[in-house]
């Protein structure tokens, strides 16, 4: 049966992904995954997050994906001693020597390549496994022909982002947002959070949205200039990536409010069962869940328009500079 | 390699043969961000070869990149590639995907392998593991400074190599968006990228090689190159992948004359330097991430020069 993944932003988030039908969720440690910090959770929380989720029947798993530097390695140990220790799941994480490193000190923990590793083909997801990671999440620029030719050559599981955002750039492959805006600010604890660099836990301006114009020289091209970077929701792919045995499917949207995001998980949920429950040779008509679809897609759309217009701005502020 | 080593970036062999490499030690042949780029190292076996040959005629050392970010349907060719690179006598091969060191590190063994700034080495521990996959030198990820650097370089024992001029990498996509607009233009696939083309907004720009995202202004180190060499880092690179063969060799003569006068302990640099970088510089210069600052700032004396042009 395929796992569905839901994010939590916070511990009510946590309580409502579990009572929405999730089998598993995902938190971020704080100041260590890609969002901000406002949407992750102390290691306080953490514990309560797994005693939450495993009450439930669901596992927990905690995103340290940040592209770290070498002196947090020692930090990054000491914090999954506690998390393991508290019975997390698993890990998702981006940076080869700390996947390393955390595979060596706990080899039983279940390790995911986080869609910050940015594995776009077969031979990435061996590398991957020879340092230990169990679990890849697919690039969401894969076509369902590239993911089912990891079903065939590999045995590594595949989570499908079935809820994200595509940006034009592939994902951990993009410095555009901290080229503009850099802010080197650090927690209580001491953790630096890199504010504009999404790879490095800091939040991301969402430059590539911007209203571009383009010049050849000094000469006005073309005005206007978008570059895709489009949110989405899968439906009409569901029922291929369930019959190609992938893993887990897995939504993202930490930064949403609670009720928005137990809305997607139930849909997801509801929409799995339902397609697993029929007939085999009974088709599946997707027009009713296409317009629920919409229903979300719009409040999504709503609220992640003005983020980006709250970002945008905030990216053409002046950087305190204290060096 | 000599005292220091100052290599550039060259993307077929049209361009090689019409660039003056005289102050080059050694050129990276490909593109990394596009299949179809015009007549692409890459793609081109028998290019690749002769320009191999070319460039180690003239006693410089020939290295051969490979795609930034390969998909399966990619793999046979960079596998091509890489055979074409062993049999030719390449000196090393340049990777940005994990998944295409594995390929060298088990079919070529004996073949030097750096890693390239988009496999996104952050951390000491990461380099490490590249090392025990046969990685000989690295490029860091693009977003690390210069005292990031230093602790990677310490902490695994390998050498990095600097991008020190050029305009920096700041992404790559599967998708290029100037095929919706081309037929709007003269210029077509596969030359319409290599346009001088930036993305502008208010004071932000950005220059568009189509699948690439590069940063709109000049990365430059020049007068910044004696704390590099203090700090015991001795290989450099121009960024000319999408630069004309003027570009190339005029930066490249500026830079080797100044880290000659840099390992000699003269920091100074001419004004004619100045000259021909701003010669050559469309929207400004910038120090990228090494100071651990907003990628387009520049941190130096010479900030009119970062903001004139």
């Amino acid at each position: 049966m395929v796992e569905l993944l839901a994010p939590a932003g916070n511990l009510e988030m946590v309580k409502a992904a579990v009572e929405s039908g999730a089998n598993a969720i995902y938190v971020g440690a704080r100041g260590w995954s890609r969002r901000r910090d406002a949407f992750e959770l102390s290691d306080e929380q953490v514990h309560d997050a797994v005693g939450i989720a495993h009450a439930g029947g669901v596992k927990l798993r905690v995103a340290v994906n940040t592209n770290m530097q070498s002196c947090e390695l020692p930090a990054l140990l000491e914090k999954m001693e506690k998390f393991v220790g508290w019975g997390v799941d698993g890990a998702i994480m981006t940076d080869v020597g700390a996947i390393a490193q955390v595979h060596r000190r706990f080899p039983h923990l279940v390790l995911h390549a986080s869609i910050g590793a940015n594995i776009v083909n077969n031979q990435d997801v061996a590398f991957y496994r020879s340092i230990g990671v169990s679990q890849v999440v697919a690039d969401t620029k894969l076509t369902l022909r590239e993911l089912a030719s990891r079903q065939v050559d590999l045995d590594t599981g595949i989570e499908i982002l079935i809820h994200a955002n595509n940006c034009y750039t592939y994902l951990g492959k993009c410095w555009m947002s901290p080229y503009h805006r850099l802010e080197r600010t650090t927690d209580n604890f001491g953790k630096d959070l890199f504010r504009g660099s999404p790879n490095r836990g800091g939040l991301d301006y969402r430059v590539c949205l911007e209203d571009w114009d383009l010049f050849d020289g000094k000469a006005l091209l073309e005005p206007h200039i978008a570059l895709k970077n489009d949110a989405f929701f899968y439906l009409d792919d569901i029922p291929a990536l369930i019959e190609l045995g992938v893993h887990c499917l897995k939504i993202q949207g930490r930064e949403y409010p609670v009720p928005l995001v137990a809305s997607i998980v139930r849909f997801y949920r509801e929409l799995i069962d339902a397609y697993v429950a029929k007939p085999a040779e009974q088709a599946f008509d997707l027009t009713p869940w296409r317009l629920r679809l919409e229903a979300l897609r719009a409040e999504r759309d709503s609220r992640r328009g003005n983020m980006t217009l709250v970002l945008l701005n905030e990216a053409r502020q002046p950087v305190p500079h204290t060096a | 390699m000599g005292a220091f080593e100052l290599n550039t970036t060259i993307s077929n062999l049209r361009s090689l043969r019409e660039s003056d490499l005289s102050a080059c030690d050694a050129v990276y042949l490909g593109n990394i961000y596009c299949r179809l780029f015009e007549d692409n190292f890459l793609e081109r076996m028998d290019d690749l070869t002769e320009g191999i040959a070319r460039v180690k005629d003239q006693g410089l050392r020939a290295y051969v990149t490979s795609y930034a970010a390969p998909r399966n349907d990619a793999l046979p060719k960079v596998q091509i590639a890489l055979e074409t690179a062993a049999a030719a006598g390449a000196d090393a091969v340049e990777v940005h995907n994990l998944g295409v060191l594995r390929m060298v590190h088990e079919q070529f063994p004996g073949m030097a392998a750096h890693v390239g700034g988009f496999a996104n080495v952050y951390t000491d521990a990461g380099a490490e593991v590249l090392k025990e996959y046969g990685a000989v030198r690295f490029t860091p990820n693009y977003e690390i400074s210069l005292e990031e650097m230093e602790a990677i370089v310490r902490g695994a024992g390998i050498p990095a190599e600097l991008q020190v001029h050029g305009k920096m990498p700041l992404g790559v996509s599967d998708y290029c968006f100037l095929l919706e607009y081309e037929q709007h233009w003269p210029e077509k696939c596969p030359v319409l990228c290599q346009k001088q083309l930036f993305l502008k907004q208010g004071d932000w720009a950005m220059r568009s090689v189509g699948k690439g995202v590069l940063s709109g202004k000049d990365l430059c180190m020049l007068e910044h190159l004696p704390a590099l060499m203090d700090a015991g880092h001795r290989v450099f690179r121009i960024e000319a992948a999408y630069e004309t063969p003027a570009y190339r060799l005029q930066i490249a003569q500026v830079y080797r004359a100044a880290l000659e006068r840099a390992l000699a302990g003269d920091g100074t640099v001419d004004e004619s330097a100045w000259q021909a970088i701003r010669e050559h510089t469309a929207v400004g210069l910038c120090n990228g991430f090494y100071f651990g600052r907003t990628g387009s700032e520049y941190v130096g004396k010479r900030v009119e020069a970062a903001t004139a042009c």
